[in-house]
């Protein structure tokens, strides 16, 4: 279970380089979204293998057979400010769209070299 | 129970950012509303450098507050010790002034809408990463202020800085997305995410060697944060598209704030742990000397105001993770008591240069406004003889870029002073000589702006730029402000580098600090060995410390 979640991450994190090192503006966010999902799922293979746990919810059962919560509230905060963060960069690239008309970075003007 | 007040520093510039948030168009409304706030936010912030100061028995000065009375490990905790509180004591002054001068000086373009919200939310996470005792939540605070920062970024932009704010918004999310990989890794290797409970835990050696790497990924993270080269690539791009005013926030606050984490992860929690000290340290000095040098290298061979003063910042830095490397690197031929008085020295010079730094490099960016206010442009080769039209800045100017170049007895010095003084008896040569260079060099860098600025006779025909705004008394208030400040830090330099000395000491010695947070029960019997000394160096914090900040 913490092997392939490890291979999923490593193939996440490396979609995402592949993304991000394009020059197309829509193409390198998608890459900085990813990544973030990859870093999710890196914490939340720290609470170890699940199988034969059970959620962590109390009731009913002992404290002992549960997963690990804190990884679980930690990836919460961090979907949650990757949220604000994608808002902000899809709402940038609507403003340099509608500003500049492309978003091929080699197209946006650069400024003057003093 | 006084001790819960330092929740403030995060509540404060909350309800500021709310309520000026609600007093949307009504400029004046806000400038009133963010004037109390800050006001405030400075007598909570002075209020807290005088308690810690003053504690010396079994709290040891040290102001816990655990969130919602969950106990340490498990809860929230927020902290201020000595390197918090003067942290936070000269960062509410820069606030105060930076603000004064956005809002006297910044047109509507730039300082209209939503900027005085976002620049208290950027304050809000700024003082949260300054009293966080959980390395998570100084990941959620870094997320605030970068958040603000963007925002702030693009406020006002042409089309072509917005290709520079993809460059700041993207490294910075690369970052922030490798701190939070790291301190889930962190937690996953230690159990628990507790400043001082790691702390425990690598004082008393029981780090996994598996945690090393993780631990030594930070270092890219925060020198990311901080501008440390190789990482400083993104900074001169970016902070001279910015209003000055902007800049200058940008420059006194978010770079230090990454150097202030340093001190806190490398030398008070892993600074005791001789696996992760031997592969940060050297890194940390190489890094220092190229920093300093490129950096300043840089100012000297620019033509614009702003761009010599932000590249320069990369230069400052140097030399701050200078003192941090010499807190934690390993010395030969010194005794284990000198090694400990230079360890100690060392990183009392670097919290001192920082506190120095954010003063100084601020006034030096809100001149550069007003400079560029005058004149109408930011080329020096287009403007000159402003020593004439603005004789009250030129002085300003002169006072505070002589002390960001360390000349006796302004501020600048005594940090530097310091700094060379440890890297020479710790036998670091190459530290000691580049350290030198860079001060002359900088001096050089600073001339350049005032003999073409002001000195030299105005170039040209002076064409009257549209965007020309004399400076207003609020701009230069707030310079003159900073530079008062600075000037206290220069000649009170005894004062100064007194309770620095009283933080790197609380810092490096971290017993009392996590006695503090989880309980005198937790705290580890002894340390190793060579670190038991520090209690023969104790100096007294409180001798000159009632005349700090009046």
């Amino acid at each position: 279970m913490t092997l392939l979640t490890a291979i999923m991450v490593g193939v996440i994190f490396a979609s995402s380089v592949y993304l991000m090192l394009g020059r197309e503006l829509k193409g390198v966010c998608m890459g900085v979204f990813l990544l973030g999902h990859g870093a999710n799922l890196a914490i939340i293979a720290t609470s170890r293998s699940p199988i034969g746990l059970q959620p962590p919810v109390l009731g009913g059962h002992s404290w002992q057979g549960l997963v690990d919560p804190l990884p679980q509230a930690l990836i919460l905060t961090a979907i949650v400010i990757g949220f604000a963060v994608q808002a902000f960069l899809l709402t940038l690239l609507v403003v340099s769209w509608r500003r500049a008309k492309t978003l091929e970075l080699n197209e946006l003007a650069v400024e003057p070299a003093h | 129970m006084s001790q819960h007040l330092i929740v403030l520093f995060v509540v404060l510039p909350m309800l500021a950012g709310i309520l000026s948030l609600f007093a949307h168009g009504r400029r004046t409304l806000q400038a009133f509303i963010g004037l109390v706030f800050l006001l405030a936010n400075c007598g909570v912030a002075i209020w807290a450098l005088i308690t810690v100061c003053q504690g010396h028995g079994a709290d040891a000065g040290i102001l816990v507050s655990q969130m919602g009375n969950w106990p340490a490990p498990f809860g929230i905790t927020i902290v201020v010790d000595p390197l918090s509180a003067l942290m936070l004591g000269v960062e509410s002054v820069v606030c105060l002034a930076v603000f004064i001068y956005c809002i006297s000086q910044l047109s509507d373009r730039f300082g209209g809408g939503f900027f005085q919200p976002l620049y208290h939310l950027l304050m809000m996470g700024v003082q949260w990463s300054f009293i966080t005792g959980d390395l998570f939540n100084l990941f959620v605070a870094f997320e605030i202020m970068l958040m603000a920062s963007y925002a702030m970024f693009v406020v006002g932009t042409t089309p072509q800085q917005i290709r520079q704010a993809y460059k700041y918004v993207i490294l910075n999310l690369i970052g922030s997305t490798l701190f939070v990989t790291c301190a889930g890794l962190i937690y996953g290797q230690l159990g628990t995410l507790n400043m001082a409970d790691i702390t425990r835990i690598a004082v008393s050696g029981q780090l996994p060697v598996s945690s090393i790497p993780v631990i030594a990924m930070l270092l890219l993270v925060f020198g990311g944060k901080t501008a440390i080269f190789p990482l400083w690539y993104w900074l001169p791009d970016t902070y001279h598209t910015m209003p000055a005013a902007v800049g200058g926030l940008f420059a006194g606050l978010l770079t230090k704030v990454g150097a202030y984490v340093m001190i806190r992860v490398f030398v008070m929690m892993f600074g005791s742990s001789q696996e992760v000290s031997s592969i940060v340290a050297p890194l940390i000095i190489v890094s220092a000397i190229v920093t300093m040098f490129l950096g300043v290298l840089g100012a000297v061979s620019m033509h614009s105001v702003r761009r010599i003063l932000s590249i320069h910042i990369i230069s400052q830095v140097g030399y701050m993770l200078m003192g941090i490397g010499l807190g934690i690197a390993a010395v030969s031929g010194l005794t284990p008591t000198q090694t400990l008085i230079s360890r100690e020295m060392a990183v009392a010079g670097a919290i001192f240069f920082i506190l120095h730094n954010m003063v100084v490099k601020c006034c030096l960016f809100l001149c550069g406004g007003l400079m560029i206010d005058h004149a109408g442009s930011d080329d020096l080769e287009k403007i000159g003889g402003l020593l004439k039209r603005a004789p009250w800045l030129a002085a300003l100017f002169m006072i505070a870029a002589l002390s960001l170049a360390g000349l006796p007895p302004l501020s600048g010095f005594f940090g530097k002073w310091v700094l060379v003084k440890e890297s020479f008896n710790q036998q670091q040569y190459s530290l000691t000589g580049f350290a030198v260079a860079t001060s002359l060099l900088t001096l050089l860098s600073m001339l350049k702006i005032w003999s073409y600025g002001f000195w030299s006779p105005p170039q040209g025909k002076h064409v009257e730029h549209p965007e020309v705004r004399p400076a207003t008394a609020g701009g230069l208030f707030s310079v003159a402000l900073l530079v008062v400040f600075a000037l206290s830090m220069g000649f009170g330099a005894q004062a100064y580098m007194n309770v620095s000395r009283y933080a790197a000491q609380r810092v490096l010695d971290p017993r009392p600090y996590i006695a503090a947070v989880l309980g005198e029960q937790h705290s580890p019997p002894h340390l190793p060995a060579e670190n038991t000394v520090v209690a023969a160096a104790k100096l007294n914090p409180l001798a000159s410390n009632g005349e700090v900040r009046r």
